[in-house]
């Protein structure tokens, strides 16, 4: 094991990498941008991309003007769901106050809401929701439906549907009902930071290392230095070794940082083994160095490298099922995650923190992202002698 | 204005010349747009369920059957003896569905019977929309046992408005063209301003007969051509692509989006003339046009949720107020009287980046 890390880190090896960490640590600048914005993104994208729904400003049409109708309005808007935001005296008027955003969900009980219920026929409550954001219509539309059901079975508990059973019990047999009851595991409180931060980690991570190397890859090629660098007795594996490992050491730095504040500001659970992650992180930072190497190389200017990363950071992150669930993408997509470093390491990173899960369910997130990350240095050795050419 | 024009023209042919920013320009907002609004997107079906059916009499699989026919689920074969998290610990399901021993005798008496629903929650919202699902199906299959009007007395008729199809394509369509707006027109502007601190050619403005009102008035009208044909593609993407169009008046909207191309094109001569560097104006643009109108402009989740301490600073972000006149002209149809404020404030924003930038070209040359 010894004579293998001997062989791996020469003395050449080692001195470049004294070169390069010199050259970092006379650029403070990189030290700082790369520690602090991300706990800052961290935080902010956190706190800032909240899928919680609470609080739709519900506006009234109540035609019925009677207690029941009173109790039915008490029900909806005494959840955390909905607010009560004011009556209006039309459908019309209501529609009007939707479509200029001032109330996002509308109910319209007709006129003869309270006669029908004392008689004990069926009468219809008319929703409307702003469907435009689909996911707050989604989960809106549940909350809707949740209320009244239970406000069916209040009245159903205080004799209400006495009246109406016979009805059906005449054409139906004798059913039972099923009662579903869900339990919420590895996240009983639905607290959405834990999903958005978990994801954000690993988007963040690929991200800045894969823009912080190609910066500093191509700061030897617009310096003129790189020629020098090649034309000593170090191999190209050992200039890109000793390149990694100061950015390695930093960006291992950002990860501890990012997850001090995974920990702290949001309190995500930590239920598996630290190892795992740690694993996970390290093989995400090389994947993007060796990223941000490849790109470098094909870059004459540190503007251009910047520029390519533009290009190929949006598909990476928003096809990774780090932001929102891989099962709302098109199915034609959905197999492409696996070549996608951040998705591997937005499951491991979730998986392990949240659910503890162990090796026997990660090895495919490990293999794939080693792979990938295989892929990518190998491809960054072989592109950077090819760079001059 | 004939040296604003001459202005404008200049860069224009400086921007046609370098082919990786014209396609940067033109090219990327449009993948942009496609990739992200797909991607983007929080309806889900074909979630994987396990079912441990610990009763397996017929009644049981006909209520298996109600959630194999919905869209919603699919259901995944997993070995009943195993323990119940064992599926969701090796990322197999989104959630198990186990039906208890005499499920189906208890239903035969006419008893309420239990059916628990294990839902993985680490995707919070993805958790919520499961076990809304389940729930809707259990209610439809009671309905349906007991004979249609087994219902409860208040029956709720629920109207999608706008977006009936629950299209999420159609709402992230707008956010991302405001935000791929809010992007690249900046970022080439503020590049091309820190070009002119970064090689000195500032100078060259300050001895010609150009005033700073022209040479900026130049700059940014050419990065409103920029962003007005940005604009202009994206627009034939949402329209045919995304199945939008104009809903209503369409007039707020193209007042506002002249207004708005002026916005961004200012922000990023403002960032160019304040930092001279072009790697930093970058950065700052990141921050200003990605970072900000991804994060606090209602783009992605509604303004609404963002925690009181940090959603203030949303009032400052200058993609809100174009995102709502967007989506008001493609999806509601509001019209000027749910937006005319909107349409002021982003001519406000844009005059208060311009003036700033006017203010601190003038100190360029002291730097430069």
């Amino acid at each position: 094991m010894k004579k293998f890390f001997d062989r791996i880190f020469n003395y050449r090896v080692r001195a470049l990498i004294r070169k390069e960490f010199n050259q970092i640590r006379r650029d403070r600048r990189l030290a700082i941008s790369l520690i602090l914005p991300p706990v800052v993104q961290l935080t902010l994208f956190g706190f800032a991309l909240s899928a919680n729904v609470t609080n739709l400003r519900m506006g009234i049409v109540d035609e019925s003007h009677t207690p029941e109708s009173r109790e039915l309005v008490a029900n909806l808007t005494e959840s955390k769901s909905f607010r009560l935001s004011g009556y209006y005296f039309s459908a019309d008027q209501l529609g009007q106050a939707i479509s200029e955003g001032r109330v996002e969900t509308g109910v319209v009980i007709p006129y003869d809401y309270a006669r029908d219920l004392s008689r004990g026929r069926t009468t219809t409550v008319q929703v409307l929701l702003n469907a435009m954001n689909t996911n707050t219509a989604t989960i809106g539309q549940g909350y809707a439906e949740g209320v009244i059901q239970s406000y069916n079975a209040t009245l159903r508990s205080q004799g209400v549907e006495t009246i109406v059973r016979p009805v059906s019990a005449a054409n139906g047999g004798h059913h039972g009902r099923i009662s579903l009851q869900p339990a919420f595991l590895y996240n009983p409180g639905l607290v959405d930071s834990w999903f958005t931060v978990t994801g954000v980690f690993g988007l963040l991570l690929i991200l800045n290392s894969s823009i912080v190397s190609s910066a500093s890859m191509v700061k030897e090629r617009e310096a003129g230095t790189i020629e020098q660098l090649l034309m000593s007795p170090a191999t190209t594996t050992e200039i890109i070794i000793a390149k990694m490992s100061p950015l390695f050491v930093l960006l291992s730095l950002m990860m501890a940082a990012a997850l001090v504040v995974l920990k702290i500001v949001f309190d995500v659970p930590f239920q598996g083994s630290v190892l795992y992650l740690l694993a996970g992180g390290a093989l995400c930072i090389l994947s993007g160095i060796s990223m941000g190497t490849v790109i470098a190389t094909f870059s004459k200017s540190a503007m251009q490298a910047m520029l390519t990363s533009f290009f190929v950071n949006p598909p990476l992150s928003s096809l990774s099922g780090a932001l929102n669930p891989i099962e709302a993408m098109p199915a034609w997509l959905q197999p492409l995650t696996v070549l996608n470093p951040v998705h591997h390491f937005a499951a491991i990173v979730r998986a392990s923190m949240m659910k503890g899960s162990g090796i026997t369910s990660l090895w495919p997130n490990f293999l794939g992202l080693g792979i990938f990350t295989f892929v990518l240095v190998s491809l960054s050795v072989w592109r950077f002698r090819k760079q001059l050419s | 204005m004939r040296r604003i024009l001459a202005q404008a023209r200049k860069e224009l042919i400086q921007i046609a010349r370098d082919w990786r920013t014209l396609g940067l320009a033109l090219a990327l907002p449009l993948v942009l747009l496609l990739l992200m609004s797909t991607a983007i997107s929080f309806t889900v079906n074909d979630l994987p369920l396990v079912v441990q059916d610990y009763d397996n009499s017929p009644s049981s699989r006909a209520f298996i059957d109600a959630f194999q026919a919905s869209n919603t689920f699919r259901i995944v074969t997993w070995p009943v003896v195993s323990h119940a998290e064992d599926p969701l610990i090796a990322n197999a399901a989104r959630a198990v569905l186990i039906i208890p021993l005499h499920f189906g005798r208890d239903m035969d008496r006419g008893v309420e019977t239990p059916v628990q629903l294990i839902v993985d929650a680490s995707d919070a919202n993805t958790a919520k929309i499961v076990s809304g699902y389940a729930a809707r199906i259990t209610a439809a299959y009671n309905q349906q046992l007991s004979g249609g009007s087994g219902q409860g007395p208040v029956l709720s008729a629920i109207r999608l408005w706008y977006n009936p199809g629950l299209s999420s394509k159609k709402f992230y369509g707008p956010g991302v063209f405001v935000l791929g707006l809010s992007m690249f027109p900046p970022l080439l502007a503020a590049l091309a301003m820190a070009k002119e601190g970064e090689q000195k050619t500032i100078l060259q403005v300050y001895v010609s007969n150009v005033s700073a009102h022209e040479f900026l008035l130049g700059k940014i009208l050419a990065f409103v051509v920029v962003a007005l044909a940005e604009c202009v593609l994206m627009l034939i993407l949402l329209f045919t692509y995304f199945g939008l169009t104009f809903v209503g008046d369409p007039t707020p909207f193209l007042v506002s989006t002249v207004l708005y191309a002026f916005c961004v094109a200012a922000f990023g001569t403002m960032v160019g003339a304040t930092i001279p560097n072009q790697a930093a104006a970058m950065q700052a643009v990141a921050l200003g046009g990605f970072l900000l109108v991804f994060l606090l402009s209602g783009l992605i989740f509604p303004i609404d949720n963002i925690p009181p301490s940090i959603r203030w600073l949303s009032n400052i972000v200058w993609g809100r107020y174009y995102i709502e006149v967007v989506r008001d002209a493609l999806l509601q149809g509001g019209g000027w009287p749910a937006v005319w404020l909107n349409v002021w404030i982003i001519g406000g924003i844009g005059m208060i980046f311009y003036l700033i930038g006017w203010k601190n070209m003038r100190r360029m040359q002291l730097r430069a």
